[in-house]
């Protein structure tokens, strides 16, 4: 499993490098989207695949389900806010307390659950991309210590993920998406741009990590307690 | 996405546009347009700014930096393209539901695939008991803020997650050859349409890549005169996205007959 693990990591870090020197060299470094694309799907689709080897476990699936549903239902709740959504701080909380893979799945899918409700678009994997990544980073970092965490540093941590990596991803993602010849300035301008959205993005998941954290760990802890952690026993 | 030859565009957007027209109806085609002005603004007006290129000059920039004619006309056509996307998005949001997505996925990923549909379904549960669980503490004499609500959804869902894990357990999920039920199968039309629409798209894609409709922006605006072969990347084209909405027609025509006939 573990063999099995760092191997297809391996061959999806070399397609990728494979797949940029192919845009330098055979498209003459013009056509990022289309390698943009590729790349993601290079990212989806060994994970897909080791998700799927590993057969999860019912209640796994269950569980990554219900915090899906919990994170579109508070995008649904607060949609009249712009930006001021719970769904970043949701997904770091899921990171933390079940680790980075199911962090990842969570962020995925919670982006590609709510944009069904909302209307899918080209920007639909990046957003999974990006809001995988942020599910990913806060179990790496957090999950291994996550009784002794404090609201304070998560809040921090969410309030500067959303804006460098969920923000970096989409104005990076807005430039790649609708402007086939991009340059630099125009990736400075694109940061400029949505540098406001981000920045109230950011402090609506400081707030709402602040305000549900604590709760949410400690009914996840619970159930882990009372019914076992189904990582060890499925 | 990537092609933006004026021409195509305009094929592309004017297919699209009645495709998303038959399916949803002016208004909400013209609210998602209207809903994505800004960004068409800003990526049309990014060119002209950003892109000092071409050889028209039309004004310089307060910085000395020209604008250029040419980054203005590809500017407008980027934010065609947009409009291309977003308008054959409304088709897609249309016609993709969510259990023709499950289904996709089913084939090679049967626990992300029911992953995918437990998620779609518990949003529903969730926002129904999310009220039953208001309703309930207004009862109790309390008033229930968002986060309390919240709260309280989590245990409930949490709970009830595992009386799911263990019903799917002792039903057997995970056995081996295990199917989900669709409607779907694969007919001769079906081999038709497919065929008819890989031929189309190899069509324009060679003549993409001989370049044979090749529309250059910098430094000047140049493009190749209609040629025979040009005319036969842009019918191809049209052929290619005039499909659904052929498709379209024909089931609301056969409808229609079936309704008129009763």
């Amino acid at each position: 499993m573990k063999f099995n693990r760092v191997w297809i990591s391996l061959v999806m870090l070399a397609t990728i490098v494979l797949t940029i020197f192919a845009g330098i060299y055979f498209l003459d470094d013009r056509r990022f989207f289309v390698i943009s694309l590729l790349i993601l799907m290079q990212i989806f689709i060994p994970f897909a695949f080791l998700y799927e080897s590993r057969k999860p476990p019912a209640r796994e699936l269950v569980m990554i389900a219900v915090l899906v549903a919990i994170a579109v239902a508070g995008r649904a709740a607060f949609f009249m806010l712009p930006q001021f959504k719970p769904v970043v701080a949701v997904v770091i909380i899921s990171g933390v307390a079940l680790g980075g893979e199911i962090g990842f799945m969570v962020g995925a899918m919670t982006i590609l659950v709510s944009n069904i409700f909302f209307g899918q678009g080209p920007w639909t994997p990046w957003q999974m991309l990006a809001m995988g990544l942020i599910g990913l980073l806060a179990g790496a970092l957090f999950h291994h210590r996550n009784k002794s965490i404090s609201r304070v540093v998560l809040a921090i941590f969410g309030a500067l993920v959303t804006v460098v990596v969920y923000g970096g991803i989409m104005n990076s993602a807005g430039v790649l998406m609708f402007q086939p010849q991009p340059t630099r300035d125009m990736f400075l301008f694109s940061f400029m741009y949505g540098l406001p959205f981000d920045i109230v993005h950011g402090v609506a998941t400081a707030v709402f990590i602040l305000l549900m954290a604590r709760p949410i760990l400690e009914k996840i802890d619970r159930i882990q307690t009372k019914y076992g952690d189904f990582r060890r026993n499925s | 996405m990537f092609i933006l030859h004026p021409v195509m565009l305009v094929i592309s957007f004017v297919c699209a546009g009645v495709y998303a027209f038959l399916l949803r109806g002016v208004r909400v085609l013209m609210r998602g347009l209207v809903l994505l002005l800004p960004m068409m603004l800003v990526a049309a007006a990014m060119n002209p700014l950003f892109n000092h290129r071409g050889v028209t000059i039309l004004t310089y920039l307060p910085n000395g930096n020209p604008v250029t004619l040419e980054a203005v006309l590809y500017g407008l056509a980027v934010a065609g393209m947009l409009a291309t996307v977003i308008t054959w998005f409304v088709a897609v949001n249309a016609v993709m539901t969510a259990d023709k997505i499950v289904f996709l996925f089913g084939r090679f990923w049967p626990a992300l695939s029911l992953l995918l549909s437990m998620s779609l379904r518990f949003v529903p549960r969730m926002i129904r008991q999310g009220r039953v669980i208001v309703v309930a503490q207004k009862g109790l004499g309390r008033k229930p803020n968002a986060l309390k609500v919240i709260s309280i959804l989590m245990t409930w869902a949490l709970e009830n997650s595992i009386e799911t894990a263990n019903s799917m357990t002792a039903r057997g999920y995970g056995l081996r050859r295990r199917t989900a039920f669709h409607l779907y199968k694969f007919h001769r039309r079906d081999v038709f349409a497919l065929g008819w629409m890989i031929t189309m798209a190899l069509v324009v894609g060679v003549g993409v890549a001989l370049g044979v409709n090749r529309y250059r922006f910098f430094p000047s605006v140049q493009f190749h005169a209609l040629s025979g072969a040009s005319v036969i990347v842009f019918v191809s084209y049209f052929a290619l996205g005039a499909v659904p909405i052929i498709l379209r027609a024909k089931e609301v025509l056969v409808w229609k007959r079936i309704n008129s006939a009763m």
